[in-house]
């Protein structure tokens, strides 16, 4: 038993990896199984396309129209601005854009004491009840099986035949 | 005109406009887009307008993630084109009224303080939540409502990119009560996306196409079960079938419902309806399900794409999230795991005070879902009443325009010069108690 999850949770991180951006992940909603979890809500926050492309290549910013910099005082008043460590250190932080899991775990909020409320306590946790409906991942009807290969639900030989066909472990490859 | 600009920042649309009206004067994508003949990323342009711009496969940049805004200089590119371009104001002139999610981090909060002092100006600024805002709103609206008379409410919000259930108390939000599942509006439409890619036309890049899907398309289920059977059947006794057209960049650039009547045939089935004559009719008829099959497959290569189930399995995850492998409880439990943390004293009139707002509950039939499954979960001698907003997406707004219209309100803003003097932590400490 042990083995067996431990065989399938590896099998399930590696192909999450591969294929949370594209998509998929998802689809195979497996239970108990957090790394699948959290590479869900990845997929499901992403820009997709905004995100591959434009972290690595850009400067477009400067491409912005000219006239809207009107307003802009930093550029004027930055020489007699007061200057905090803190602003300094924002300043930097500031030059490359990060995401919000990382702000999130720079906060450090774990170690405040458990009565203030906080964004990590806020969460609403898990379900009460664990009984949880799966849904055919060819058609949308309700479903009762899952490909062994690749964790994908489905619901009827039918859509086992056009799972297998079309889509098994497509965006693995 | 008023001298205080109100901006309901959110990450899906920056609603902005002068405090003291009723509407905002704009309403734009809280973003910038690169469309896919473009090297540049350009500013969208304000929803209301009839814009002829080509979204297809344009990429998207946000300043904010997860409801949070994590990318100030991004934010500070697209609120200068918002103030001098839309609002044509200078911001010196100017008090800022500014929402921002509950929770939000420290080191967020002073990059959005030197945005509004360093980098614009402003004369002063008060930041508040958006809870806060909608209960306002809502309670001026009703002077003799319950909301108003025990200054009370319970506000589920549900935006772009989370859901909040925020117990409201004598005008404030109370943070210890506040629950949030981590689904918006932003993730349906990309479990839309999934969907359609997976079953039809990849339309993975299609952000902006795929959201205009949902808002015309999808609806919550009163009956998942039944309406499972419903969308599987074949020819016209499929009430939820119904087909969008893809932009083909030539006559269209936008796409769009086939047959909007067609669409809207769901409406015909209640909560209470039997489905079981017409399922016998759809089985009963295979030549007909033949002929549909042939057309379905030539519809394919038309550019466009059919939608059955997936109508109502995209809302279906704010009241379910876990089917989705997600471990996390649905709109229902929120709501009670809300209420739960506040003084029983306030329990009844929180079940009796719920206001729907944010755009993903315009999903039609959203709030009798939302009561059909809070219902068995509230002690049988409380009233469950949920009150939904006329306009869900600027309710939040709304509220800000009241509040920045109100005498006092100068005296609860922080002046350019407190800021200065003391910075932005101390400064923080005014907005909350
Ligand atoms: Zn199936
Ligand atoms: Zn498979």
């Amino acid at each position: 038993m042990d083995d067996d999850v431990s065989n399938s949770f590896r099998r399930m991180s590696s192909r999450t990896r591969k294929v949370a951006p594209r998509m998929a992940a998802a689809l195979a909603s497996s239970d108990n199984r957090t790394q699948a979890a959290i590479a869900r809500l990845e997929a499901l926050e992403n820009d997709y396309a905004g995100m591959e492309m434009v972290e690595t290549n850009d400067d477009d910013e400067a491409s912005l129209d000219d006239d809207d910099e009107g307003y802009l005082q930093k550029k004027q008043s930055k020489s007699t601005k007061r200057k905090t460590r803190q602003a300094k250190a924002l300043e930097n932080a500031r030059k490359a854009p990060r995401n919000f899991l990382e702000l999130l775990h720079e906060a450090n909020l774990e170690s405040l004491p458990p009565h203030v409320p906080s964004y990590l306590k806020a969460a609403v946790g898990p379900p009460s009840s664990t009984c949880r409906r799966h849904f055919c991942t060819v058609c949308g009807f309700l479903s009762n099986y899952t490909c062994v290969r690749c964790g994908m639900r489905f619901c009827s030989i039918r859509c086992q035949t056009i799972h297998d066909d079309t889509r098994c472990l497509k965006f693995v490859a | 005109m008023s001298n205080v600009i109100v901006l309901d920042n959110g990450g899906g649309f920056i609603k902005a406009g002068h405090g003291g009206e009723r509407d905002p004067v704009t309403v734009i994508p809280n973003c910038l887009y690169r469309p896919l003949s473009s090297k540049k990323f350009l500013h969208p342009s304000p929803t209301a307008s009839a814009s002829t711009e080509d979204l297809t496969s344009a990429a998207v940049r946000r300043p904010i993630d997860r409801g949070y805004l994590i990318n100030p200089d991004l934010q500070r590119d697209i609120w200068s084109h918002l103030f001098t371009s839309l609002l044509h104001i200078t911001p010196s002139n100017y008090s800022l009224l500014l929402t921002e999610p509950p929770f939000t981090l420290p080191s967020i909060q002073r990059a959005t303080d030197e945005l509004v002092f360093e980098d614009f100006g402003f004369k002063s600024l008060f930041i508040t939540d958006s809870p806060k805002l909608v209960h306002l709103y809502e309670a001026s609206k009703r002077p003799d409502g319950l909301i108003s008379k025990a200054q009370c409410s319970l506000v589920v919000d549900c935006g772009f990119s989370f859901t909040h259930a925020a117990p409201v108390f004598q005008n404030f939000t109370l943070n210890y009560g506040v629950k949030r599942i981590d689904l918006g509006g932003k993730a349906l439409t990309n479990y839309l996306k999934e969907l359609v890619s997976y079953r039809s036309v990849n339309v993975m890049d299609e952000s902006f196409l795929m959201d205009d899907v949902k808002e015309k398309l999808c609806f919550v289920s009163l009956d998942i079960a039944r309406d499972l059977q419903v969308a599987r059947k074949r020819g016209k006794d499929n009430v939820l079938r119904c087909v969008y057209v893809l932009p083909d960049g030539i006559t269209h650039t936008k796409g769009f419902v086939k047959d909007p009547d067609e669409a809207k045939r769901y409406l015909t089935m209640t909560g209470a309806d039997s489905p079981s004559l017409e399922t016998i009719k759809g089985i009963d008829r295979p030549e007909l399900s033949e002929k549909l099959e042939d057309r379905r497959r030539i519809d394919l290569t038309k550019n466009e794409f059919e939608l059955t189930n997936e109508r109502f399995l995209v809302p279906e995850m704010i009241f379910h999230p876990a089917d989705l492998g997600m471990n996390q409880a649905g709109l229902a439990e929120c709501i009670v795991r809300a209420v739960n943390s506040c003084h029983p004293v306030l329990h009844p009139v929180l079940y009796e005070s719920i206001i729907l707002t944010g755009g993903s509950t315009l999903f039609p039939r959203f709030s009798e879902r939302l009561e059909m499954e809070l219902r068995p979960l509230v002690p049988d001698e409380y009233q469950v009443k949920i009150t939904t907003q006329e306009d869900p997406i600027l309710g939040v707004w709304r509220g800000g325009s009241l509040l920045a219209s109100s005498p006092d309100f100068e005296a609860m803003c922080v002046t350019k010069s407190e800021y200065e003097e003391l910075g932005s932590a101390r400064c923080r400490k005014r907005f909350f108690h």
